[in-house]
Parts: structure tokens; C-alpha cells; sequence
């Protein structure tokens, strides 16, 4: 029973970090049509700048100091985010698949000049010991950053759910997503909730990747590559366009991934292969996603 | 005066040629009816006004010229549109629809007013726009529009598709804003254009053949370009 | 119109055949095996960009996980071979029907889907096979380090440095073999149904054809051809390793095919060529301290293959859309517009 609830728990974590790349990846694509490669580029940024933060700028590894850490590092990538839109994507309005080229071309200069300039190996990144620590749970001792890592995901899905419920760039978010002429037609300049969307969806994937160097123990532009991808079939799964779907399917995700390794180790990249085919047969739009008639 | 005119707009969409020069002008405090048969190019038209299309020629709104400027930009500057499929948000509530299609702070006077020309959508304010029914779904969206103080209404078959009783009710709507509103409206109902509009502009294979008063279109103008048998050449 | 295509023919047999020579002609660069190896690995990846622009370029299909079929050819025909399950031309038929099949299932999977989820999907899908590669199931695959191929079991004019001109050969033929593939897929009356699918996929269904089938045909020609570009690219690198199941590879393909310009053919092939040949050539000019003078931030990214060819790819699709094709074919009808302005 307590490794059951271990699995399930430190799966929910891994989970919560799927979520945090993929909330962002689901929005800019139901708003904007385009599948954004340099998602992972953002999460490196953040990683590195959280980083950077993290040793140059405060010295010790305090849970305070960290959580700023993690807000420098996604509003570092959340302005990149922004950059890019502003100056690439901007420009090829509504040519999707050169939009795509576009990010792909991005995501490889960004790991390219990270890669050159702090090399491929893992940096460690300071971690408050409490992460370190185990929490008991009915019985079942839980790595304390497996916390750190739902709470924030959690923190973060309600924050957005808050932003899309009860604003007006909400709402026009939202709108946009049904039908982007419409909103124009009704006299709102659309493209400021696309920048919205692009630096939320940075500032996301840049918290994220300040978590996953802890989870991964070190920081490194090649991590970011395997979550893009978990974001991409958490994105499928869950139904394009949908943050619920993203939510719900990264949980699920995370958790059968945990049990499948548990098992076999290194299973659980193919079970998930399977998942995805098996949800494309019976499910193509995704759990929570509008049939594409 | 003139609130919208219209000279030698064309539109090009990949091969086809949809719009051959259109113009005709909308005047002030009228109501245009847009008439033609099916596929002419009367929506299109409503659209290139709007940017939704990227027309060349020209279309000024009062003596502005609109042709690049960007949608958002022409809906903000009093242009309101009501598109053929309404268009509406499925997703959002009738009120959220209505308050994203409001550019200044929703003010009770103005919702009470749309509410007395469509009672049928203060009671449902916060049900899912997706699930009205369509005629209220054509109400909502022409609420929309009237939200707002407008230069100009631009109305694309808003009776298209309703049951009898319903065509009455939108009518009735139409009469009552058309007494204080310039509209341009696409419309097949001959009784509705009969009643509302002062002028009558006639398309055939995306150019105007007819423009004037409702009373100088002959009976057998109506039934051939309206209805549609052919095209004999121009008559204004 | 037939002319100017006659004289191009002739133009590419010339061609073709002094590449055929080289080698045996005299001394020229080509003699040496340093410059067939290159070239072969080259002819490969021209040929691999030809069957992604068959995809791409001619069905409209955003596919990120070509390399899965890539790599499956290779990693197959290797443990056929190297467990002396068959001889090794068996093990390279066998492999193709095998990457044939799995060309099948995925592309049946993902093609329940369209446009840019189907990017997404088959982006999953080779990620999955790379992963495999990588985790050394059964100590089949041999993990990250990848698997040597038994030189003792292939015929021994492909093994050694002295024999490098055959496998430049064999190479070049695997070229012009995946060309004339193509070249006849795409002109047969299944190919004008890729492409009208690619251009109006509506118009295909309102004639009662199954779309989804005929995506699926292209998909599985791809994957095949794919697979015995692999199986060549063994016998090259004389080893299978995850490398070539990456995502990287795909992207690579991608950014030949655009480098090209798709739909051309020769395009995509030249644009493979030349992509090939240079990065390695890059690779060897970094190793040799081309940046050896500039600061370590400059330097850094500069020898990073990835960084010019992300600028390469912004470049391009920002300011040249259609690739090296598309601006000749823009110079030339430039240059035909100006004969006949000139004429009158
Ligand atoms: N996006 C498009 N691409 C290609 N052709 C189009 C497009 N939009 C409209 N057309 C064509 O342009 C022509 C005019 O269309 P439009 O919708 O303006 O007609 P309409 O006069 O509003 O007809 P209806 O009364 O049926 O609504 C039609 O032949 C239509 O098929
Ligand atoms: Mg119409």
C-alpha cells in the first residue's frame, strides 16, 4: 500500500512537471494554430537563468531564494517567449507550418548557444535540503520536491484558470480560441492576447525548467529535449487547445509512466507510446478535445 | 451623405476572382439592401469591408479609407458586423459574448435596450451561447452589434434559416434598429427588404448591376437577379 | 518546355556518369576514399531528403519521426546480420519489409489525426523508437554505445578503405534507384493524388477516394525507402547507433528538403547533398580550429553544427520561402519576363 501511494505520488510529481511545459504548448496552439518547438528552448532558459540566479545572486540555498529563483528563471523565459513571437512569428501570420520551421529553427540556435557556452554536461543546482527530505504520508515517505512540484503545478492551473475565467484578456483568450476573426471583427486586436498567451506559456515552461533541474539533478541543454516531447504527448492526449486536458492527461501520464518503470525498467517510454496510439484510435481529437468534424 | 462608399473593389482568393469591381455607396441613416442570387459574392463583399479578405479598389467610411487597415482596427472605427453563420462564441456565456463584443464598459442603459428588443436573452444570460437555440443565436449576434455606438451596421442574412415565427420576430428587431442606425443588409426575404430598406443595390457574378430606390427596380429585375435566371447586362 | 527537359536529362546522365567515373578517372579529388566516404554518406542523406520530400513536399504530410523508418532499416538489417538470422541480403529485404510494416501501423496510428497534430504524433512516435534504440532491449541494440556490424559476414569488397569506391558506388546507386522510385510514384496517377491532396484534400474526398489510404500508400513508400537507406548507411558507417534514430535526423531532412525546395525532387536531393557535405566538412574545419582566434561565447555556438543551421533555417523561411529551387525558378522567370519585355 505505501508503494502504491509512492508510485502514485512521486508519478503525480513527474506529472505536475509534464504539465508545466505543456499548459503553455496547448494554449499558444489552440490559440494560434502554431506547434512550438522552441517550447524546450524555453524551458532551458529558464534553467539556466534560474540557475545563474540561484549561485551568482544569492548565495545559499534557502526555499525562499529558491522560489525566487523559479520566478526569475520563467519571467526570463517568459520574455524570450515574447521576443520570438514578436520578431518571427509575428511575421508569418497564419503560415503555420513555416511557423513551425521557424520555432525549429529557434529551439536549435538556443540549444546550439547553450551548448557552446556551458557545454552539455549537468550543472548541479542548488537545492534547499528540505527537498532532500522524505515526508511521511499514511505510511509511504515522499520525496518533499515531489511536493514542491505539484503544488506549483497546481498553483499554476489555477492561476490560469482564474486568468481565463475572470479577466478580459481572459475572455478574449478564450474567444480567441473558438474563432480569431470573429474577435477581430468585434473590433479587438487579437494579437495582444497571442503575446499574452506566448509569455505565459514561456513564463510556464521557464518555472518548469528550473523544477526539472532539480528533479534531474543538474541543469543541461539536452534535458529540455524529452519533456518537449512529453509535452507534445501530453498536449495530444489531453485535446489540443484544452488546459484541463493537459492537466488531467500529464497526470495520468506521469503516474502510468512510474508504475510501467517500476516494473520494467525503461518500460514506461513505450507504454506511453502505446497510450498515445491506443487514444488516437478510439479518441483522435484527445481526452478533453473538440471532435474535428 | 454617404456613410460607406464603395469603388472598383475586387477580390482575388488563390485563382478565383470573387469580387469584379464592385462599387455602390450606402447612404447616411438608410438602410442598403444587398441583393443577389446565391454565391454572387454579397457575404464576400461584407467581408472585404471588414479586411477579412484583402480587396483592392476602395471603401471609404465617411471619407476614410479603410482598404489596409486591419479588422480590428475598421470594427473599432463603428463598422459592426453580423456574419452569415453568426458567429457567435459556443464556449462563453450570452453574457460573456456580450461583454467581449462591448469596446466601452457595458452600461445597464444599453444592455436594457438590448434586452427590450430580445427579452428572449435577458433570462438567459448565463447559459452556454452554444446551446441557443438559432434564432437566439441570431439574436445574440446582432446584439452584439448594437451594443456599440456605430457608424454603420453590416448585416449578412440574419433570417437565414428561421422558422417562420422567428423570421417575424428578427424583422421586427431589424425595423425597429433600422430607425436610428446606416445598415448594409445581405437578405433573400423580398418582404423584409421591402419593408426596411430605402435603397437596393443588386449583384450578379460579383459586380452590381442595379443600384437605387426599391421603387425603379422592375418587377422582373426582382424575379431575374434576385431569384436568378441570368445576367442581361446592366440597368441603373 | 519538352526542350529545355530534354536538355536537363542529358545534363544529369552527363552528370551522373562523370560521378560514376570519378573515381577510377585519373587522380582527381575524388580518388581519394576520405572525399567517396563523404560523398556517399552525402548521396544517402539526398536520397533519404527525396523520400521526406515525397512526404513533405508532394503529400502535404508534416511527419517529425522519418527517422524511426531511417533507423529501423539500419538497427534490423545490423542484428539480422550480426545474429546470422539471414545472409546478408536477406537480412536487407527482410528489414525493408519489416520498416514496411512498422511504416504501416505508425502511419495508420497517426494519420487518424492531421496537419499539425500529426507533426506532434509521428514526433512521438520516432521519439519512442529512439528511446528503444537507447535503452538495449534483450542486449539487442547495444544501448547508447550502439551495435558494430560483423564486417566477417558481408561481402568483403564493402569492408576497408581500399574498397571505399564500392560503397561510393553502391551508394550512388541507392540514389538513383530512390530517384527513379519517386520520379515514378510521383508521376503516376497515384501521385497526382498526393498532390491534390495536398492542395485540396476536399476535392479528393467529393471524388469518392479514400484520402486517408492514399496517405497512408505515400507514407509506407517513404518508410520503405527509408528503411533501405538504412540498411545502406550500415554498410557506410559500419555500425548502427541512436544517432540515427534521433528527431535531429528528421529535422535535418526537413531543413534539406526547404533548403532545396520541396517538390522539385532534384531540390530536395541537392539540397540533401549539399547539406550533408557540408556539415561534415564544417565538423572537420571546427576540429582543426577554423574558430580558433575568436573568444570562447563567439567560438562556443560557432562550432556547434545546430546553431547555423537553425540561423540557416530562420533565414530561409523568413526570406526565401521555396528554397535554392524557388529562387532559380524566380531568377529564371525573371530572366524569361525580361527576353520577352526586351523582344517587343
Ligand atoms: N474562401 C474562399 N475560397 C474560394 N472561393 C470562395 C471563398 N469564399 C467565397 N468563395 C466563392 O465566392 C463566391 C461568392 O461567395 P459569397 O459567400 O460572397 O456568396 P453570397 O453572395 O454571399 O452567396 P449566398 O447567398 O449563398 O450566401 C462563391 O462562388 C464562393 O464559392
Ligand atoms: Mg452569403
Amino acid at each position: 500500500m505505501s508503494t502504491f501511494l509512492l508510485m502514485t505520488i512521486t508519478g503525480i510529481g513527474l506529472g505536475a512537471l509534464y504539465f508545466l511545459v505543456a499548459s503553455g504548448l496547448t494554449l499558444i496552439y489552440g490559440l494560434m494554430g502554431v506547434l512550438n518547438f522552441a517550447h524546450g528552448a524555453f524551458l532551458s532558459i529558464g534553467a539556466f537563468v534560474g540557475l545563474w540566479f540561484a549561485t551568482s545572486i544569492m548565495k545559499e540555498a534557502t526555499i525562499p531564494n529558491f522560489i525566487l529563483a523559479m520566478i526569475v528563471g520563467g519571467l526570463a523565459a517568459g520574455f524570450f517567449a515574447l521576443l520570438m513571437e514578436q520578431l518571427l512569428i509575428t511575421r508569418l501570420y497564419d503560415r503555420h507550418i513555416d511557423q513551425v520551421l521557424v520555432t525549429v529553427g529557434v529551439a536549435l540556435v538556443v540549444g546550439a548557444v547553450l551548448g557552446g557556452w556551458f557545454g552539455n554536461d549537468l550543472r548541479l543546482f542548488p537545492t534547499p535540503l528540505w527537498f532532500l527530505t522524505g515526508i511521511n504520508f499514511f505510511g509511504a515517505i515522499i520525496p518533499a520536491d515531489r511536493i514542491i512540484y505539484i503544488a506549483t503545478a497546481v498553483g499554476l492551473l489555477i492561476g490560469n484558470w482564474a486568468l481565463l475565467r475572470f479577466t478580459r484578456i481572459g475572455l478574449i483568450i478564450r474567444a480567441g480560441v473558438e474563432n480569431r476573426n470573429m474577435v477581430n471583427a468585434l473590433g479587438i486586436n487579437v494579437r495582444r492576447a497571442f503575446s499574452t498567451v506566448f509569455f505565459l506559456g514561456g513564463f510556464a515552461a521557464g518555472i518548469g525548467g528550473v523544477l526539472v533541474s532539480v528533479y534531474s539533478s543538474g541543469v543541461s541543454p539536452l534535458i529540455a529535449g524529452t519533456y518537449l516531447i512529453y509535452g507534445f504527448v501530453v498536449v495530444v492526449i489531453g485535446g489540443m487547445g484544452s488546459v484541463t486536458g493537459s492537466f488531467v492527461a500529464a497526470m495520468l501520464i506521469g503516474v502510468i509512466k512510474q508504475f510501467a518503470n517500476y516494473y520494467v525498467t525503461g518500460l514506461g517510454d513505450f507504454v506511453i507510446a502505446l497510450l498515445l496510439a491506443g487514444v488516437l484510435l478510439v479518441r483522435p481529437q484527445g481526452l478533453f478535445g473538440k471532435r474535428i468534424s | 451623405m454617404n456613410a460607406l462608399e464603395l469603388a472598383d473593389v475586387s477580390v482575388r482568393i488563390n485563382q478565383a476572382q470573387i469580387l469584379h469591381g464592385v462599387s455602390f455607396t450606402a447612404p447616411k441613416n438608410q438602410v442598403t439592401a444587398l441583393l443577389g442570387r446565391n454565391g454572387v459574392g454579397k457575404s464576400s463583399t461584407l467581408k472585404a469591408i471588414m479586411s477579412l479578405y484583402s480587396p483592392t479598389g476602395s471603401i471609404k467610411l465617411n471619407g476614410t479609407e479603410l482598404i489596409g487597415t486591419p479588422t480590428h482596427a475598421i470594427a473599432a472605427s463603428g463598422v459592426a458586423y453580423v456574419p452569415e453563420d453568426r458567429e457567435i462564441f459556443a464556449t462563453l456565456s450570452v453574457k460573456e459574448n456580450l461583454s467581449l463584443a462591448s469596446r466601452s464598459k457595458i452600461s445597464s442603459e444599453k444592455m436594457s435596450r438590448v434586452f427590450e428588443i430580445f427579452p428572449d436573452l435577458s433570462t438567459r444570460q448565463e447559459q452556454r451561447a452554444g446551446t441557443l437555440s438559432g434564432g437566439q443565436q441570431q439574436m445574440l449576434s446582432l446584439s452584439r452589434a448594437l451594443l456599440n455606438d456605430n457608424q454603420i451596421l453590416l448585416v449578412d442574412e440574419p433570417t437565414k434559416g428561421l422558422a417562420p415565427k422567428l423570421v417575424t420576430e428578427v424583422a421586427d428587431a431589424l425595423a425597429e434598429v433600422a430607425k436610428r442606425e446606416t445598415m448594409i443588409l445581405v437578405e433573400q426575404n423580398l418582404a423584409l427588404v421591402k419593408r426596411i430598406a430605402q435603397k437596393i443595390v443588386v449583384m450578379d457574378q460579383g459586380k452590381i448591376i442595379f443600384e437605387g430606390a426599391p421603387e425603379k427596380l422592375s418587377d422582373s429585375v426582382w424575379v431575374q437577379s434576385v431569384l436568378g435566371v441570368s445576367n442581361r447586362g446592366k440597368h441603373s | 518546355m519538352t526542350l529545355r527537359w530534354k536538355y536537363s536529362r542529358y545534363f544529369l546522365i552527363v552528370i551522373v556518369a562523370a560521378l560514376f567515373a570519378a573515381p577510377i578517372l585519373g587522380t582527381n579529388p575524388l580518388s581519394k576514399p576520405g572525399l567517396q566516404q563523404t560523398l556517399a554518406v552525402a548521396f544517402v542523406f539526398g536520397a533519404l531528403a527525396l523520400t521526406y520530400d515525397l512526404l513533405f513536399g508532394f503529400t502535404g504530410l508534416l511527419s517529425f519521426g522519418h527517422a524511426l523508418f531511417f533507423a529501423s532499416g539500419l538497427y534490423l538489417t545490423c542484428i539480422f546480420i550480426n545474429h546470422s538470422v539471414f545472409v546478408w541480403w536477406i537480412a536487407i529485404i527482410a528489414s525493408i519489409l519489416l520498416t514496411s510494416l512498422l511504416a504501416f501501423l505508425v502511419g495508420a496510428a497517426s494519420l487518424r489525426t492531421t496537419g499539425i497534430t500529426f507533426a506532434m504524433v509521428t514526433l512521438a512516435f520516432g521519439e519512442a523508437g529512439h528511446v528503444i534504440v537507447n535503452r538495449n532491449f534483450f542486449g539487442l541494440t547495444g544501448g547508447e554505445n550502439g551495435i558494430a556490424l560483423n564486417a566477417e559476414l558481408i561481402p568483403q569488397i564493402w569492408v576497408g578503405v581500399v574498397n571505399t569506391k564500392y560503397l561510393y558506388w553502391s551508394a550512388l546507386i541507392c540514389l538513383i534507384l530512390t530517384y527513379l522510385i519517386i520520379w515514378w510514384v510521383t508521376e503516376s496517377s497515384a501521385g497526382r493524388v498526393f498532390a491534390a491532396l495536398r492542395d485540396n484534400e476536399m476535392r479528393v474526398q467529393v471524388l469518392g477516394l479514400n484520402t486517408r489510404n492514399f496517405k497512408l500508400l505515400s507514407f509506407v513508400i517513404a518508410g520503405a525507402l527509408a528503411g533501405l537507406l538504412g540498411s545502406m548507411m550500415l554498410l557506410l558507417a559500419g555500425s548502427a547507433a541512436p544517432r540515427f534514430a534521433e528527431s535531429n535526423i528528421t529535422i535535418a531532412l526537413l531543413l534539406m528538403v526547404i533548403l532545396g525546395g520541396a517538390v522539385t525532387r532534384w531540390g530536395a536531393v541537392v539540397g540533401g547533398i549539399a547539406y550533408s557535405f557540408l556539415t561534415t566538412r564544417m565538423q572537420d574545419l571546427t576540429q582543426n580550429g577554423l574558430f580558433a582566434g575568436l573568444p570562447k561565447y563567439v567560438s562556443g555556438p560557432l562550432s556547434e553544427p545546430a546553431f547555423l543551421l537553425g540561423i540557416v533555417f530562420i533565414l530561409v523561411v523568413m526570406f526565401a520561402p521555396g528554397g535554392l529551387s524557388g529562387a532559380y525558378y524566380k531568377l529564371r522567370l525573371r530572366s524569361i519576363s525580361k527576353k520577352y519585355s526586351s523582344s517587343k
